[in-house]
């Protein structure tokens, strides 16, 4: 069997102000979950549950309590250069023009101006955004800003995507497009592993091969579905796919019981 | 996608010049330079013929805000004018001018890149800034100018003291909202670039910094008002040269045409300062400029 790009074993994460009269958090319980290079998950369920605890595991930036979290096969020990992290909120540096923000990635690890310059400008091209490589965040739209965000998070080429709520902030009619843009950028980029939290079932469905379900905290697996919807999607006809529809809904009766 | 997210490229292939020069007159906002033209003749006018010197009768819970002052005390623009004209030929004038403008130019670089520097320190070493802080605000919690005549002691009555006082002020200014602004970068920016694996320097080099820039050009512009405020200040407790010594003398001798002009000049040389300043931060901040539709705003 061959390792898998994710592995969480066994782990708990619990937060204390170190105060030994205020009671400590459990944000995610005693939780397992393997995920096969390639794969498309989404993780879903009620604020607080502890899904971007789980994504900030993986990301190295905190340490779980209990248990163990691997990232193909080697335990995670600290941020790693082969992840992409992309947020709700752009977080683009405003100092920086749309082109200098996708290279932000490529500085860090010290690639040549002259390579960065040919691949945000590759990137920037593919989500349509030629002709704002020189302008500031502030002059584009919000879901040009995010556009931007999902061209810095690839343009460091992670094999481990790991998005929070990435368009979680967009109105509906960019969030559509936005996301067509986003399924075809991975559909055509085999082998990357995406971890995709999110609270819009819709959403999940829509893109992900497997979506998990958590409880309210602490946060623990409830459900663990397979979407089995072919690819290449098209994500704006999908939605009135019979399958479709009845993913969700089985989803969403797991769901459900979790959002009060 | 919709066409209202790029108006920029498709529109910028075809400008009509006409179109062109009916935006630029529009920027240059006429009607609004018109009423400040207004406004400065006004002022100049009720200045020059006395409108508000001779005395106006308001009394405000028994106290009169507008008193006549006596013809010795003050002078009217044509007058200072011919005191400003003067100073062109004058090689004294000149002297004393550059004499003021190192002070204020030294206390502002020295004052400025320290504050700087422990602004920065302090904002990134939190235990430092726990250690420190305490005494840093009762420092600042001492009316500066108290230490004018001490520095005169320590330092002497040359350019010393005044740019002894003037680095302490600027100090002050700018290390505290640099410190301040360390604090306040980004956390998402922070914890990106972490993700991505930069290392400490590079967060300090391409998130830190670059995100305290605008605190810390807010702090500086002020701060070089502030660094001529504290010159001319040293130079009335005592001096040798300098415009606020000359300032002084002529106020002592009811020389008032002579000291008007001579806090014209000094307003001037502080608005240069100031320019300089701005000239800079219009360079280092231009994401800024763009966002406020192309204007710096000025202090």
């Amino acid at each position: 069997m061959t390792t898998p790009s994710v592995e969480l074993k066994n782990v708990s994460l619990i937060f204390g102000d170190g105060d030994p009269r205020n009671e400590n958090v459990t944000a995610v319980d005693n939780t397992s979950l393997e995920i096969p290079t390639g794969q498309f998950v989404a993780i879903v369920g009620p604020s607080g549950c502890g899904k971007t605890t789980i994504l900030n595991m993986l990301a190295g930036l905190i340490k779980p309590t209990l248990g163990s979290v691997k990232r193909n096969g080697q335990e995670v020990e600290g941020p790693s250069r082969d992840i992409g992290y992309m947020l709700a909120r752009s977080a683009l540096s405003p100092w920086r023009t749309a082109k200098q923000n996708v290279e932000l990635g490529l500085e860090i690890r010290g690639m040549t101006k002259q390579e960065r310059s040919k691949k945000s400008l590759e990137l920037l091209s593919q989500l349509r955004l030629e002709g704002f490589a020189d302008s500031y965040p502030s002059m584009l739209s919000q879901g040009m800003q995010q556009r931007v965000a999902i061209a810095r998070t690839l343009a460091i080429d992670p094999d481990l995507w790991l998005l929070d709520e990435p368009f979680g902030a967009l109105d509906a009619q960019t969030r559509l497009t936005v996301q067509s843009e986003f399924i075809s950028l991975w559909e055509s980029n085999p082998g990357k592993t995406v971890i995709f939290v999110t609270h819009d079932l819709e959403e999940a469905v829509l893109l992900a091969d497997r979506v998990i379900v958590m409880t309210a905290r602490p946060g623990k697996i409830k459900s663990d579905t397979t979407v089995p919807i072919p690819r290449p999607r098209i994500v704006d006809e999908l939605k009135f796919d019979p399958v479709f529809t009845e993913t969700e809904h089985k989803i969403w009766k797991e769901l459900r019981d979790e959002l009060v | 996608m919709s066409s209202s997210e790029s108006p920029e490229t498709s529109e910028k292939s075809q400008i009509d010049s006409g179109e062109l020069r009916r935006w630029r007159i529009r920027q240059l906002d006429i009607p609004t330079q018109l009423l400040r033209l207004l406004v400065l003749i006004t002022g100049l006018l009720i200045w020059q013929y006395e409108l508000i010197f001779k005395g106006v009768p308001i009394t405000v819970f028994g106290f009169e805000p507008l008193p006549e002052i006596n013809s010795i005390f003050y002078a009217v623009p044509t007058d200072v004018w011919v005191y400003l004209a003067d100073y062109y030929h004058e090689l004294m004038f000149w002297k004393d001018l550059w004499v003021t403008l190192q002070e204020a130019i030294w206390g502002f670089v020295i004052g400025g890149s320290t504050g700087f520097i422990v602004g920065i320190v302090l904002g990134y070493f939190l235990r430092l800034q726990k250690i420190f802080g305490p005494f840093l605000v009762f420092a600042n919690a001492v009316p500066k100018i108290a230490f004018a005549p001490i520095l005169i002691l320590w330092y002497g009555v040359d350019m010393g003291s005044k740019i002894a006082l003037a680095t302490i002020i600027v100090f002050f200014i700018v290390q505290m909202p640099t410190t301040a602004a360390v604090g306040l970068v980004d956390p998402d920016l922070n914890m990106l670039a972490t993700t991505m694996g930069a290392t400490k320097s590079q967060l300090f080099k391409k998130v830190v910094i670059p995100g305290i820039m605008p605190a810390v050009f807010g702090a500086l512009r002020l701060a070089a008002i502030y660094a001529m405020l504290s010159v001319v200040f040293g130079e009335f407790i005592a001096s040798k040269r300098g415009l606020g010594q000359r300032l002084l003398v002529s106020t002592n001798m009811f020389n008032m045409a002579d000291a008007f002009a001579l806090m014209l000049v000094l307003a001037i040389v502080a608005l240069a300062l100031n320019g300089v300043i701005g000239l800079a931060e219009r360079r280092v901040l231009k994401w800024q400029t763009t966002r406020r539709g192309g204007q710096v705003i000025s202090l």
